[in-house]
Parts: structure tokens; C-alpha cells; sequence
């Protein structure tokens, strides 16, 4: 009789491999799965500028405010964001597409830097404090044609460049930065008032707020500026506010500029052929090299022997060079990155290429781009590594820990980092996903 | 060993009575070297009975490659050489496609996935996040203050390890081969296990989006010994033994001077 009752016993090798290739097949992503670009936000949550309304007002009772995001943390957004930038308590983001809505502000808003937002409480006054990533509306003449390529914050100000419409700036304009005539005992907060600037002698194609002043760089390799001057930052050989971009002289006329740079009160200037012109605040240092005095009004080339200088950032106190063989240059005051020791030098220092993952195993990693915050630093490498490195201040290296970061360090961020823009507590970071 | 020449047996001074040159009778003491009878091998025995050995990094059933064994005086080297905590070198092979209950490919089959999106460079772009966590790990355990200026040179050097107890680290990777669906990793790690790194494999098959099993683990390389001192199954006679003793001898003393 056939053995129904028989127990199975083990599987022999032949019902094994059957089973197994009888089992089903899953597939969780195609062959043309396309990486997803997503936003990181980390460092002080109160003033609202990392975007997520639960850190300020918890949704559930039980749950406690979130004061500061010691690690990255994922943003949802509506469209890709191709460009960000962090002022002092807010931050834009900017995407390139033709809809209606193409930049989103949050943070603080008492100057009114992120546009007028209308409150729902009441429809005449505006927010002061932006929790979520909010529309910012610009006054457009073919919003569904122009792209905006870039933004950029300062203290209490922000500059939104588009490709067609020139620059659109607002916030506060007590010293001219907005590029408009400043009004006596003007009222900042829940206005209106998006300036728009045209008259430059080309395209404008990169916009840079200092701390109280605005640069512009045209295609033509110029750069303009205007806002306050009492440390020269303006570059225009006086220490006065100027309210219209002006065109700078000093060593930089008729060289063409690649990039400019400026967060605090002193700018760098890179040209095509790799040399570095500074001009500003030199208390920390940051033009020793050249000059004696702390203030710079007029752009004076910087003589440093260490390359082909590629891309250049200035920091509050610091201020960060890259080199066209992927070397990094610091020197300012501060935390320049090579241990306690280093606090201040006139001189670039190398920061050696080992900190940023260079090793015998992989010989080809370099540093790709260079940013700075207030007293921090930012290196992406080519690899799509983030290295922090400065004063935590706020948890905004967000490495997790609270002390601040002496030597590079690395920022785990669940995916290729394409670029970051740092601010005075908080970084933004836009990633790939893998 | 035991058939080997042994030392000669050891001598003593003995005064021995002998009978004295000229006059009979009278008995002199006249010191003579004489063996020690203690020390005869017929009373003695065979020198060696037991060997003790001692096992250095422990190496999987499932896993092959170099093994550190350390014999007789040698044992109080395995403690030093663990204390120094040096990297291993493992060849990992993997094969995408498949996911055991035990990471391994004789496991039980618990999933089967597709794998035609996967890249070498997707692939490269998992292991540097890998190698990123893992170095950030390193810093952490190794217990040194980083606000020194001393940290800051050990990290520039790249020198800085724990020097004590952690969870497994892994310091590079790099990948040798791909030809889908297998690939090879090559892994330097310190304080693993080799079901660690199968579950590493395991681990780089879901960032993928599929799966992945552990067809191989194979050390190269504990520490100081590499795969060209270590001894086949071939050699496993006294000559060649003691001639690794003796090549492998200067390499640890050096490691061991230079850590300690």
C-alpha cells in the first residue's frame, strides 16, 4: 500500500533545488530605476528653518520639541531642488522647473526675507516664523517660462537669480542691500516689497549675500556690489553703504571672474586663471598676506604659490580654498581644520588629502567642492562624501556629537551628496539617493 | 621531534674513588666528569610528549585561509599579537540573486530577487558609504580624545584604531571582481567574525535593492602572516614549520616592538 501516513523527512538534495527554483522571483527595482534626489536638514530647528513643523510644535501631546537635529534628516519636497542656500535663522530652496512656484522659503521672517506669507489667522498681517517649506511669490513676467538658477541669504536679506528676469531681492534694505534706495524708518516685516534688478552690463550668473551686503558676478566675468561698507566689503574704494550695484575695480578689473564667494564680512574672488582677489573685513586675518590694515575696500589680488585655485569660500573668521589637484587650503582665525593648534594663520595651510578618504585603497578620491558656514567648513568629495569640519555650534556639523569638530569628519547622509549650503546653525544638503 | 638529535646529557663533576698510581691498597679521589644517569634517555624518556598549541584569530568551519597557531613559548606571542589589534584581510565572493536564513549559499532559501540593475558602480558607491560608516566608527571606539592635536596627526596618518574591545570595524573595502550575478569583495577588518561579513554581503545585497548570499570567505592575511608564509596542508612536516618559525620570527618581533 502507498505510505500515506509516512512522515517526509528531510528534503533530499534533488526536492531542494526543485523547491528552489520553483520559488518566486522579486523584483524591487527595475533595470531603469531612477535615483531619487532628496533634501537632508540638521542643526537648530526653533527659528523654523529646517523646514519640519513637528520640531517646533510637536503634533502629538506627549511629544517634546525637537530644539536641534543633531543628524541629517530627510525633508520631504514637492519638485527637485537644484538649489539651496542658508541665511542667518532661514533658508530658501529653489527648483528649476517652469511651474508657477519655484522657490520655498522657511525659517525666520521678520524682514520679511522670505516674501510675504499671508497668515491664516489674519489675511493682512504675514508670518514671522515659516515652519514648512512655504511658496515664496515672485513677481514674474512669464512665470511659466523663466527658471530660477540660484538663491542665496544673508543675515536678513535674500537673492533669488533667475535666467531671463535678472535678480529678485528682498528683506531688509536698511544699508542697500536689496539694491533699492533705503527708506528712512522703514518697515521690514510683513511687506510686499520684491525688488527686481536688471542693469548689469551682462546676464547675471551668480548672485553672493555677504552678512549686510549683496555681490553679483555677470557673465562677462565683472562683479558688482552694493549694501553696507563699513568693512569695504563692498569693494567700491569707500567705507559707505551703496543702495545700486556698482561695478568693482581695484585688481580685479578686466580679469575675468569665475566665482565669487562671501558669508560674513569678507569676499574672495576667483578668476579663470586661478588666482585669488580678496576684499573686506580683515580682522581674523583673512588678508594679512597682503595688507596690514583690517579693512580692505578695493579688490587686492591674494599671492599665494599653491595652484590653479578652482573654487574659493569664505567663512565668517575663515576662509577655505580649492585647488584644481583637489587640495584644500584654510587660513583665517578659528577652527581651520588641522587640530587644536592651528586657531590662526595668514598663510594657506594644506589640509592633508588622507583626512578626506584619500588612502592607498582608493587613490582617485578627491575633494570636489569647498563651502563654509559662519565658523564651520564643508568638503564634498568626488565620491559623494561629506567632510565637516569647525564650531558645532547648535549641532549644525551634524555629525551626532556636541563638541566641535577639529579635523574633517565625516557626515553619514544615506546617499550620494551632490551639494550642501551651510548657514550660521543649520545645513542643508541635496542628495542623491543610491 | 623526538626523533631529532637531542642535547647531549648533562655532565657533572664527581669525585670518584680509583685506585691510586703506584702503592696498592690505597683508595684516592680523583675527580672525573661522568654523565648524569638523570639525565640518560632510557631513564628519561622521550622528550616531548605533549605539544601545546595555541589558536590565534578563530577561522569558520564554512571560511578557509591563513590560521595563527602558536606552540609551546609561542603562546605568550598570541596574546601580544591580539593586543595589537591588527587588520585581516579577507576575499569575500558573493553571488546576487538569492537570500538564505544564514547568509551563506547551503542555507535555506528564503527569497529570490532580480539583479540586471545592478552595477559595478552602484556596487562602489555601497562599499564607499560602507567604508564611511565604518571609519566614523573607528574614530569613536578608539577611545582618543579628539580635541588633541595628537588625534588630529594620528588621523592624518591614518593610525588611529581601538585599541581595545569594539564591535567589528571594517576599514576598506574594494571590490575585485564583478561579472554578474557573482562578485568578489576584498575586505580589511579588525575584531570580526566571519558570519559578520557573510552578513555584510547579505547587507550590500538589500542596499541594492536584491539580494546577495556568501559564496566564500577566504583570509589572507592576520596581521603579520600572509598567505605566502602560511603552510599548505601539503607541508605540514617539522622541517618546513621550523622554517616558518624562523621567517615569520623578525616580522612579529618588529610589529610587536612597534605597537607595545
Amino acid at each position: 500500500r502507498r505510505g500515506l501516513g509516512v512522515a517526509a523527512g528531510p528534503p533530499s538534495t534533488r526536492q531542494l533545488r526543485e523547491a528552489e527554483e520553483a520559488a518566486p522571483v522579486f523584483q524591487y527595482a527595475g533595470k531603469a530605476a531612477k535615483r531619487k534626489d532628496r533634501v537632508f536638514v540638521w542643526g537648530f530647528s526653533y527659528s523654523g528653518a529646517l523646514g519640519i513643523p513637528s520640531f517646533v510644535r510637536p503634533d502629538a501631546g506627549w511629544k517634546k520639541p525637537r530644539r536641534i537635529q543633531p543628524t541629517p534628516y530627510r525633508l520631504e519636497t514637492e519638485e527637485k531642488i537644484s538649489s539651496a542656500a542658508c541665511g542667518y535663522g532661514f533658508t530658501l530652496l529653489a527648483s528649476n522647473t517652469r511651474d508657477i512656484t519655484k522657490v520655498w522659503g522657511m525659517g525666520l521672517n521678520k524682514d520679511s526675507q522670505l516674501g510675504f506669507q499671508r497668515s491664516r489667522r489674519d489675511q493682512t498681517k504675514g508670518y514671522e516664523y515659516v515652519l514648512e517649506p512655504s511658496p515664496i511669490p515672485l513677481p514674474l513676467e512669464k512665470p511659466q517660462q523663466t527658471r530660477v538658477l540660484q538663491v542665496s541669504c544673508g543675515r536678513a536679506h535674500s537673492l533669488v537669480l533667475t535666467d531671463s528676469e535678472g535678480v529678485f531681492t528682498m528683506g531688509n534694505n536698511s544699508y542697500g542691500q536689496c539694491g533699492r534706495k533705503v527708506v528712512e524708518d522703514e518697515i521690514y516685516s510683513g511687506s510686499h516689497l520684491i525688488h527686481q534688478l536688471k542693469e548689469f552690463d551682462s546676464r547675471v550668473v551668480q548672485v553672493v549675500c555677504g552678512q549686510d551686503h549683496s555681490l553679483f558676478r555677470t557673465k562677462k566675468g565683472t562683479v558688482y556690489a552694493c549694501g553696507w561698507g563699513a568693512d569695504g566689503q563692498t569693494g567700491l574704494g569707500h567705507y559707505n553703504i551703496t543702495s545700486v550695484p556698482t561695478k568693482l575695480h581695484g585688481d580685479i578689473a578686466g580679469v575675468n571672474i569665475i566665482q565669487v564667494s562671501s558669508y560674513g564680512d569678507c569676499c574672495l574672488a576667483v578668476s579663470d586663471e586661478g588666482d585669488v582677489f580678496g576684499w573686506g573685513n580683515s580682522e581674523y586675518l583673512q588678508l594679512a598676506s597682503v595688507t596690514e590694515t583690517t579693512q580692505v575696500n578695493v579688490p587686492r589680488h591674494l599671492p599665494f604659490n599653491i595652484g590653479k585655485v578652482k573654487e574659493a569660500a569664505c567663512g565668517g573668521t575663515g576662509n577655505v580654498v580649492l585647488t584644481e589637484e583637489g587640495n584644500v587650503f584654510v587660513w583665517g582665525y578659528g577652527i581651520l581644520g588641522k587640530g587644536p593648534n592651528l586657531i590662526e594663520t595668514a598663510v594657506p595651510e594644506m589640509i592633508p588629502p588622507s583626512l578626506f578618504g584619500w588612502s592607498d585603497f582608493s587613490p582617485d578620491t578627491r575633494v570636489a567642492h569647498v563651502r563654509c558656514g559662519l565658523s564651520q567648513f564643508a568638503a564634498l568629495t568626488n565620491k559623494g562624501e561629506l567632510f565637516v569640519w569647525g564650531k558645532n555650534l547648535r549641532g549644525c556639523l551634524g555629525t551626532g556629537r556636541k563638541e566641535d569638530q577639529y579635523f574633517p569628519w565625516r557626515v553619514t547622509v544615506p546617499g550620494e551628496v551632490v551639494d550642501v549650503a551651510c548657514g550660521v546653525d543649520h545645513m542643508v544638503s541635496m542628495v542623491r539617493s543610491f | 621531534l623526538n626523533a631529532a638529535p637531542e642535547r647531549a646529557p648533562r655532565q657533572r663533576v664527581r669525585f670518584l674513588p680509583a685506585p691510586a698510581p703506584g702503592g696498592g691498597g690505597a683508595v684516592e679521589l680523583l675527580p672525573t666528569r661522568v654523565p648524569v644517569l638523570a639525565d640518560h634517555p632510557l631513564v628519561r624518556g622521550p622528550r616531548f610528549r605533549k605539544l601545546k598549541i595555541g589558536v590565534g584569530h578563530r577561522l569558520d568551519v564554512k571560511a578557509s585561509g591563513v590560521f595563527v597557531l602558536g606552540i609551546g613559548h609561542g603562546n605568550k606571542l598570541l596574546t601580544d599579537l591580539y593586543n595589537c589589534h591588527l587588520t585581516k584581510v579577507y576575499t569575500v565572493g558573493g553571488l546576487f540573486g538569492k537570500a538564505t536564513d544564514d547568509f551563506s549559499d547551503t542555507g535555506n532559501l528564503v527569497e529570490k530577487t532580480t539583479f540586471d540593475h545592478i552595477t559595478r558602480e552602484k556596487l562602489e558607491r555601497i562599499l564607499a558609504v560602507i567604508q564611511g560608516t565604518n571609519q566614523k566608527a573607528l574614530l569613536m571606539y578608539s577611545n582618543i580624545d579628539m580635541k588633541t592635536q595628537e588625534a588630529y596627526e594620528l588621523a592624518v596618518k591614518g593610525l588611529i584604531r581601538p585599541m581595545g574591545k569594539s564591535p567589528p570595524i571594517i576599514t576598506a573595502v574594494r571590490c575585485l571582481q564583478f561579472a554578474l550575478p557573482e562578485f568578489q569583495l576584498e575586505i580589511h577588518c579588525l575584531h570580526e567574525t566571519q558570519q559578520y561579513l557573510r552578513k555584510m554581503v547579505h547587507e550590500v545585497g538589500l542596499e541594492l535593492k536584491s539580494s546577495a548570499v556568501c559564496t566564500q570567505v577566504r583570509r589572507i592575511r592576520d596581521g603579520v602572516f600572509t598567505v605566502d608564509d602560511a603552510l599548505p596542508r601539503t607541508q605540514w612536516n617539522l622541517q618546513s614549520i621550523q622554517e616558518a618559525i624562523r621567517n615569520c620570527q623578525l616580522k612579529v618581533e618588529t610589529e610587536l616592538e612597534k605597537t607595545l
